[in-house]
């Protein structure tokens, strides 16, 4: 889970970490409220998002405005702030959508020579966290990383809930730090260590820290990511995420506890499993198609789940054909998938291709039960063809369905019911 | 010769008494695996699904000789129940529970350290030899036994894979399902390393994931080998957008590297016949070996 840059740095606020004073808008009247509390310019003005790469982004129908702007005055900064609000973001982390600007961060500017790059996150291979740092910290990091590997410093963290004071002082010499900040920069590393750990997170990123002329030490921008397996032990960390901008739809899933991404096409999916759902894109991609959304309900026995799964991707305009790709197996089984369809099929009638893979447990039951059930579906004996008849499926005209069982003659009367004009 | 499973193994549930538990065992006795105690603190001298409950796996591996245990304890309690059955020294340990905190995990790691308990998983389906033995929750019936190691990170890809090489015939030597979690016990390097190893083994199917480095990993493995078995790689993902994630903890990509490009470069470097898509799995190991 992602948090805001504001939400970040309360956190480290808290941790005694050095963070700017800075104040959350989210009208133009605000907004020039906190410019003048904050006191004399100039300002920077900063979309909250979940994604980085804000300075080098575009705010959509606006040729000029970045997702971070710098100004001299109260009025611009308010009118800087009404042009943000409301409007879509798109950066080099973002979809080509972009993410709507519901709130904007204003902080003074702060100047500094030296701009360091500072991460803690899990070193997978190592099964610990490792410090990331950089002396050329700022937009261009990664591509900095990229052209000159040696510049990154990386210092295993260990596994243990703390941290000496000599790591940081490890990655401070290792940096080439004047002597006269290490100290500080230490400490800094090992408060945002235990801030790591006592907050499970799964990545805190500082991206610039400014180290100033005088020796003092400031957060510019904030990435904290909270590892969402451990929401249930952070009640606060959990607290922060309703507060979040997630879609209407991705929010609906969540609450069923679907992993739910709309992506940019037309091609709907439904997987049961993270790695068949990517597995799904992948084969739908590779034959020229464009998948509309990532969907993975994960193993569940309630029907009423299913359905709601099905409505997600029903209910979306912006899907022209859809394919199941499931593989029953543990307590996932194929007829919970049937059941659930038509069941969602009452509420929201199929009125797209629709190509169904069912393959492991109870598989045979579920493709008779759909059968029976009139439904127009063409059934895939493999991934292959069932992505074969998805792409080619988005350009055929929608299916009629027989209406030989009680549920195909519901559905047909609802959908009847719906497009009869109102008088 | 087979791998991690074989006709001596004796396995305990941890969890035995849950939902989930109950299912799993109840299907794995019915098939054949030798299931024989549970454990669930609190309900020690129990008996559930015909086989007794103890309080503790030290317990438990006294009165039953088990050498195996099949973790199907929820997130919360899960890394408590894997540094258990490392701290009793058991053999083999199969953590299927999906959603454990990362730096729970940590310290799980800490805990493997110098010990001879081999973990799968967590967040895995499980581990099977057809016609030998199952741990784990991987649909029955689809298996062969035969000629090709599975090694996978995702689970329904994994039946995805045996799904393919027992339609075409080959069947499976052992399928592995080692989790996409960022913090996990046995790796993909060593699992190709026991199929190497093995002689049932003839082509190896690895089934990989965006994100983490496994993968570059297995590479760099396959690069030390001078005549390598065929391997199979299918990176799941490629056409994920970076940065976003995809419902594994293990797919958030940083920083440029673990994208499905530099995997596949690396496989594809030595050697291995990467496809570019997951219906090709079956028929590029039925390639390799010449079938």
């Amino acid at each position: 889970m992602y948090l805001f840059e504001y939400q970040a740095k309360a956190l480290m606020r808290e941790q005694g970490i050095p963070v700017l004073e800075g104040i959350v808008a989210t009208s133009e009247q605000r907004a020039l409220d906190a410019a003048r509390e904050l006191g004399e310019g100039p300002w920077v003005i900063k979309a909250q998002i979940h994604a980085g790469g804000r300075a080098e982004g575009r705010i959509c129908d606006s040729d000029e405005l970045r997702g971070i702007e710098f100004t001299d005055t109260v009025l611009e900064v308010g009118r800087t702030a009404a042009r943000m609000l409301g409007g879509n973001l798109i950066t080099p982390q973002t979809t080509r959508q972009g993410e709507t600007i519901n709130a904007v961060y204003i902080e003074p500017e702060i100047r500094s020579e030296l701009q360091v790059f500072l991460a803690i996150l899990i070193d997978g291979d190592r099964g610990e966290p490792i410090c990331l740092a950089s002396v050329q910290g700022g937009s261009q990091v990664e591509r900095d990383i990229v052209d000159d590997p040696n510049s990154l410093v990386r210092v295993s963290l260990g596994a243990a809930d703390q941290i000496a004071l000599d790591v940081g002082q490890d990655v401070a010499a290792q940096l080439g730090l004047r002597s006269s900040v290490r100290t500080a920069f230490a400490q800094l590393v090992q408060q945002l260590h235990a801030l790591f750990i006592a907050r499970d997170l799964s990545l805190i990123e500082i991206n610039p820290l400014a180290i100033r002329a005088n020796d003092s030490l400031v957060v510019l921008d904030a990435r904290v990511t909270v590892d969402d397996n451990a929401l249930y032990r952070q009640p606060a960390m959990a607290a922060l995420a309703s507060r979040t901008d997630r879609s209407e739809a991705e929010e609906r899933a969540a609450k069923n506890g679907f992993n739910f991404i709309r992506l940019d096409g037309d091609v709907g999916t439904f997987s049961s499993g993270a790695g068949l759902a990517m597995a799904t894109l992948d084969a739908v991609s590779h034959l020229g198609g464009r998948p509309a959304n990532f969907l993975d309900v994960p193993p569940v026995l309630e029907v009423s789940r299913v359905k709601e799964a099905f409505l997600l991707v029903l209910s979306d305009p912006g899907i022209k054909s859809l394919i199941v790709n499931v593989f029953g197996a543990g307590i996932m089984r194929c007829d919970t998938i049937a059941d659930g369809l038509l069941l969602a099929h009452l509420e929201q009638p199929v009125t797209i291709p629709l190509v169904m893979r069912l393959a492991g447990t109870n598989a045979p039951l579920a493709i008779s039960r759909l059968e029976r059930s009139g439904l127009s579906i063409q059934f895939a004996p493999d991934l292959a063809s069932g992505a074969q008849m998805v792409v080619d499926g988005t350009d055929r005209p929608p299916p009629s369905h027989k209406t030989d069982s009680i549920v195909g003659r519901l559905a047909q009367w609802l959908s009847g019911r719906k497009s009869e004009p109102k008088s | 010769m087979s791998i991690l499973v074989d006709c001596t193994t004796r396995v305990i549930c941890q969890g035995i008494t849950g939902r989930q538990g109950t299912f799993h065992c109840e299907r794995a006795l019915a098939s054949g695996t030798r299931i024989v105690g549970g454990v669930r603190q609190g309900k020690g001298g129990a008996t559930h699904l015909g086989v007794p409950v103890f309080d503790t796996v030290s317990e438990a591996m006294q009165e039953t000789q088990a050498n195996a245990s099949v973790i199907f304890v929820p997130p919360a309690n899960a890394a408590e129940a894997i540094i258990e059955a490392v701290d009793a020294e058991i053999g083999l340990v199969v953590c299927v529970t999906e959603r454990i905190p990362v730096l729970d995990m940590v310290r799980v790691r800490a805990h493997l350290t110098g010990s001879n308990t081999v973990l799968v998983g967590p967040n895995s389906p499980g581990l099977a030899v057809p016609g030998i033995g199952a741990l784990g929750i991987m649909p029955q019936g689809i298996f062969l036994p035969g000629a090709i190691g599975i090694v996978s990170r995702s689970s329904t890809l994994t039946y995805e894979a045996v799904d393919q090489t027992t339609r075409n015939g080959l069947g499976q030597s052992a399928c592995i399902g080692i989790g996409a979690d960022p913090v996990g016990g046995i790796s993909a390097s060593r699992c190709l390393e026991l199929f190497m190893n093995d002689d049932q083994t003839q082509g190896v199917v690895l089934i990989g994931e965006v994100g983490g480095t496994a993968e570059e990993n297995a590479a760099t493995f396959l690069s030390t080998l001078s005549n390598p078995k065929p391997v199979v790689a299918y990176i799941a993902g490629q056409t994920v957008p970076e940065g976003r994630r995809m419902g594994h903890a293990g797919t958030i990509i940083h920083y440029g590297m673990g994208t499905a490009r530099t995997k596949i470069e690396a496989l594809r470097e030595t050697g291995v016949r990467v496809v570019s898509s997951p219906v090709e799995i079956g028929t590029a190991i039925a390639g390799c070996l010449g079938q």
